[in-house]
């Protein structure tokens, strides 16, 4: 028997207001808002209340996929990593560096974001970046 | 809260209690946290909080999890109150609940204003008055029917339908809610069906509200919901002569079809 | 624009299949007039009736809503109506303190026998609620 609360942020908006994991034997059970500080104080908006459901949740990808054909198959990171590496290759080739665009992840973290975008403009060779808060 | 502290410890190493719920400090915060034998080291950072968390909302998790463990749980005089409804409701066996009574930090006391601020079998902190303050439901009352209808249609406005209220309430047990009713609530609207959403929680509130107020601390709209629950306990004190929370047998009078103890006036 | 019209109240009664439904019914058999503003619904009994169908009909626009069933001692399911009254006799008050008129919403008992009470209960409710007035609450979200 092992149920411990977990501060943490919430990963939808800006804002970032506190929420208090509920984890039973290692798995998330619920949440509560967190008091801990003046940003929420203790309160949470329906995004906040339920944005621990995808954690756990059954409709999460467990290996990469592809598609091949119609059907989505399952393959191994390497493939995966190794198809994509390919093709946007051979599109920037083909139309340039800006015909790719990259969108960064609110439930990303700051650092992967900054290094999403570097990538873009480092990597790939454009200014095309962009994030999901904006659509 | 060293006699609290020494007195987990024994519950737990008698192994009267599988864990024990109470609050921790974590990064100088307090957090809710079941100390078991396995880390009864951290007993020494047990604390009562300066905030409140619906500790029988939590203890509810573990024993519906765990149905056959005794557990121990650090009560202020709300969640006690809390812990009675849910005994009455057979939510939880009194028999696994082993209750640690505390007082409540004195300012934080003050502001609440609970209908029963201390709880039986208490092992720190002083007691404390009760303090009975009717203002907020008297500005209410003084209003006239219009005036009335537009200051709760405005505050209903503002309802951002986070289910903010139901989900913190400790006595909010129901597995399949009322209010997530495809047919009974539309889906999509922001505010959701005033005044609808609203009157229907304040009325499931009947017979099971403590006045623990912590669904007007949790609202983001900040709208009066205190208030509005505290007049339905009201209500059901003039007409039942009940008051939830205030002790472990009393029958509350919505839960049995019908004893014949109420008599209907034909009106 | 819409064309403004005499107020005509609008009325949902529930009623309990075994006793009022059958009343009403009965009040239809005996041909006797009624105002034509009551919208019956039937529920099995009227310990069925959620408070929530009550607020539901006010939001939908109902000026009155008749809660109906069988007479105490005499429900089907033994106790269903002592429910009933309990419910109705909370959320009156209820809804007096959030300024809804209480007199909005009645409880009466009428039995299986009694058509001419239900006629002359829709009758007298009906004239109450017109004196009244419109209900205040509204169809649509509040801040549309």
């Amino acid at each position: 028997m092992d149920y411990r609360t977990v501060p943490t942020t919430c990963v939808y908006c800006g804002c970032g207001c506190e929420l208090v994991l509920k984890v039973l034997d290692g798995k998330i059970c619920g949440v509560l808002p967190g008091k801990s500080q003046d940003v929420s104080r203790g309160r949470l908006c329906i995004k906040g209340w339920t944005a621990h459901e995808f954690v756990d949740s059954e409709k999460r990808l467990k290996k990469p996929l592809i598609k091949k054909g119609n059907e989505l198959v399952e393959a191994s990171w390497d493939e995966a990593l190794n198809t994509i590496a390919s093709k946007l290759r051979s599109i920037r080739e083909e139309s340039g560096a800006d015909s790719i665009a990259v969108l960064c992840s609110a439930k990303a973290t700051n650092e992967d974001n900054y290094l999403l975008q570097k990538w873009a403009r480092a990597v790939i060779g454009t200014n095309n970046v962009d994030h999901c808060a904006r659509l | 809260m060293d006699a609290l502290r020494s007195k987990v410890e024994e519950l737990l190493k008698s192994g009267e209690i599988a864990g024990f719920l109470g609050m921790r400090l974590v990064h100088q915060h307090p957090y809710p946290h079941l100390f078991t034998l396995k880390d009864i080291d951290l007993l020494s950072t047990l604390t009562i909080g300066d905030v409140r968390y619906p500790l029988a909302k939590i203890i509810l998790d573990i024993a519906r999890a765990y149905r056959d463990a005794k557990l121990g749980i650090m009560v202020r005089g709300c969640d006690e109150s809390a812990l009675f409804e849910l005994f009455k409701n057979f939510q939880l066996d009194p028999e696994k609940v082993v209750t640690l009574g505390v007082a409540c930090p004195a300012e934080q006391g003050e502001k609440c204003q609970c209908p029963r601020p201390n709880p039986l079998n208490m092992i720190a902190g002083e007691k404390r008055e009760v303090v009975a303050d009717r203002s907020d439901l008297k500005k209410i009352e003084e209003m006239g029917e219009n005036e009335r209808y537009q200051y709760w249609m405005s505050q209903f406005g503002k309802c951002i339908k986070c289910y903010g209220c139901r989900n913190i309430c400790p006595v909010c047990f129901c597995e399949v809610c009322t209010l997530e009713h495809e047919s009974l609530i539309q889906r999509g609207e922001i505010p959701p069906e005033v005044p609808n959403f609203h009157l229907v929680r304040a009325f499931h509130m009947a017979g099971r509200c403590v006045d623990c107020g912590l669904c007007e601390e949790t609202c983001p709209a900040r709208i009066p919901l205190r208030t509005l629950y505290r007049k339905v306990r009201e209500i059901v004190k003039t007409h039942f002569d009940y008051l939830p929370g205030q002790d472990s047998e009393s029958v509350p009078p919505l839960q049995l079809l019908g004893d014949g103890s109420f008599e209907i006036s034909e009106k | 624009m819409e064309e403004k019209r005499a107020f005509e109240p609008r009325i949902v009664a529930f009623c309990c299949n075994w006793c009022s439904y059958a009343g009403a019914d009965l009040a239809g058999g005996m041909r006797l007039k009624y105002v034509p503003n009551i919208l019956p619904i039937r529920v099995m009994c009227s310990g069925r009736i959620s408070p929530h169908f009550i607020l539901k009909a006010f939001q939908k626009g109902a000026d009155g809503v008749l809660v109906t069933g069988c007479h105490i001692g005499d429900c089907h399911y033994m106790k269903g109506n002592y429910i009933t009254a309990k419910r109705v006799a909370i959320l009156r008050d209820l809804l007096g303190f959030v300024g809804i008129n209480p007199e909005r919403l009645k409880l009466e008992w009428i039995a299986g026998s009694e058509g001419e009470k239900f006629a002359r209960v829709a009758n007298e409710f009906t004239e109450q609620i017109r004196k009244l007035g419109p209900s205040p609450v509204p169809d649509i979200p509040y801040n549309a």
